[in-house]
């Protein structure tokens, strides 16, 4: 067990040596490794941050019910009771024609236009309205509900406006199945210049391992140097990628910090997205791994004895 | 120890390198292979060291049939012999003693225990002062040592030598043959081809002639070195 320790100590030394030795080139691969994982792993932050925003919007969707101008008090509580009745309703508030007036001559008064529209309407054109939060944020029992409340009597208008954001989610959806083929084409790249990378290595080593399988190494100690560069140099590069991600991250919350502020939402990017980061660690080393096993497997066996 | 029984090797496209060649090699003894170049010598070492099989025939080390054994179990086969090449095959991106220390760690040996043996072998062959050298600075008789060193230094008990004195001049060639003989006297098999081992030897060996693919013995005697090294002098004087 500590002879097996110790090979493997004395393998990851030689390694990391041989590294050092070739910074720079360790360094380009590494840059290309961290680069490709970046690019798929961005589009997921990008895709993965708007459907938790559209959800957010979604549990914000309110109906509006928009009463006949020339409804009288005694109709409005009746529908008052009515929506108190419905088992799909959260909440709701009344906002009556007068304080609706209200709040539109208060808004208005910052802009000079509106505000000489407003007054020279003279009188109220408002009505009377429901605001209504459903229970379910389902697009589709949201449109049954609205389609109800629709037909109570009295009722001038029931909104909903909730196609975009099922537009939205559908785009969504086939945003991540984009990412998970263009993750997968990405892969393979990775798997083709890592392969290559530890390909030009075994040529550089061909003498060491030709003597070694002279000497009566087995295969796996053959092996073993080449899978630790691979796998060290998808550990380096997913180190890279994430370097990488923090700081675009960090840059993007800058800016939409700002934007956020304009429409009075907080919104911003999570700067460590712990499951992320540990998914391209992971495979980019796997990757790394899986690479250079295949590389330095084609290169023993074109070594293989007669 | 070594047992060739009808062993025939044919190389794809090629006439028969070896042709129906028995022998017995016991432990402990000591061994001339010789022949002209291309005889087959090589051939047959490649195939005791399993780095090449019969093409029938059978090979037996130490009782086990080469042919018979899975291709994983070839190298703990070939940890029993140290190989000492022509070319020496030394890898030149390390030191003299990160070369000798290879087989140790093939074999699982590190440490102190490792650097221990790695200086005793560069001490039996007069290297230990350039433990730290580069191979590419030692001279042809240093870098035939050194080779040496890494062959013995996991006390393999058969040596097997390919012409391990063909590139150097006769001063060089005496050292090296000092150490084989060396090695020999604690009980190490050797089994060393050469295309002239009347002038290299002054005792009793078994040796082993190839021709055409075809195996003839004889014993080496001293009067047979006499003769040989008189008939040198003649030609040369």
């Amino acid at each position: 067990m500590n002879n097996w320790l110790n090979q493997h100590i004395q393998t990851l030394k030689l390694v990391l040596s041989r590294m050092r030795n070739n910074m720079l080139s360790t360094f380009m691969i590494c840059l290309v490794i961290g680069v490709a994982m970046c690019l798929p792993s961005l589009f997921y932050l990008a895709v993965d941050n708007l459907s938790k925003l559209t959800e957010h919007m979604q549990k914000d969707t309110e109906i509006s019910l928009f009463l006949k101008v020339d409804i009288n008090p005694d109709a409005i509580k009746k529908i008052e009771q009515q929506l108190a009745k419905n088992q799909d309703i959260q909440r709701f508030h009344l906002v009556t024609k007068e304080e609706a007036w209200q709040q539109l001559q208060v808004k208005s008064k910052s802009n000079q236009d509106v505000n000489d529209a407003v007054s020279q309407l003279g009188k109220n054109p408002l009505p009377d309205a429901f605001f209504i939060q459903a229970k379910s944020s389902d697009p589709d029992s949201l449109i049954q509900l609205k389609d109800t409340l629709q037909h109570l009597p009295n009722v001038e208008l029931a909104l909903l406006n909730t196609e975009w954001v099922k537009r939205l989610s559908s785009l969504l959806n086939l945003g991540k199945k984009l990412i998970s083929m263009i993750a997968g084409l990405l892969a393979i790249v990775l798997l083709v210049i890592i392969g290559n990378t530890v390909r030009m290595q075994i040529l550089t080593q061909k003498d060491e391992i030709e003597v070694s399988n002279l000497i009566g190494a087995t295969r796996s100690f053959i092996r073993m140097p080449f899978l630790y560069a691979g796998a060290l140099y998808g550990l380096f590069g997913g180190l890279l990628a994430v370097l990488m991600l923090v700081g675009m991250i960090q840059a993007f919350n800058l800016s939409m910090s700002q934007i956020a502020h304009l429409y009075s939402n907080d919104f911003s990017l999570t700067l460590f997205d712990a499951q992320l980061f540990l998914t391209v660690m992971m495979s980019a080393i796997g990757i790394g791994w899986v690479g250079s096993y295949i590389a330095v497997s084609r290169a023993i066996a074109s070594y293989k004895i007669n | 120890m070594i047992q060739f029984d009808k062993v025939t090797k044919r190389y794809p496209g090629s006439d028969e390198i070896l042709k129906n060649i028995s022998f017995n090699i016991d432990a402990g003894e000591f061994v001339f292979l010789t022949g002209h170049s291309g005889a087959g010598k090589s051939t047959l070492l490649k195939l005791i060291a399993a780095t090449e099989r019969p093409t029938s025939g059978t090979v037996l080390i130490a009782n086990q049939n080469v042919n018979q054994l899975k291709p994983s179990a070839i190298p703990f086969l070939r940890r029993r012999f140290g190989l000492i090449f022509q070319d020496h095959k030394l890898l030149y991106d390390r030191n003299c003693f990160e070369n000798v220390i290879l087989p140790l760690r093939i074999n699982g040996i590190t440490g102190q225990e490792a650097a221990k043996r790695v200086r005793a072998a560069l001490d039996k062959v007069g290297l230990l002062n350039k433990e730290k050298a580069m191979p590419i600075t030692l001279s042809g008789g240093e870098q035939q040592r050194l080779a040496i060193a890494r062959a013995v230094v996991s006390r393999p008990s058969i040596l097997l030598a390919d012409e391990p004195t063909g590139n150097l001049d006769a001063s060089y060639a005496a050292d090296i043959m000092a150490i084989f003989y060396a090695f020999n006297q604690v009980g190490v098999t050797v089994i060393m081809s050469t295309h002239d081992a009347l002038g290299m030897s002054a005792r009793q060996n078994r040796v082993m002639h190839i021709n055409q693919g075809s195996l003839t013995e004889h014993l080496l005697k001293e009067s047979h070195v006499d003769q040989a090294l008189s008939s040198i002098e003649r030609s040369t004087s």
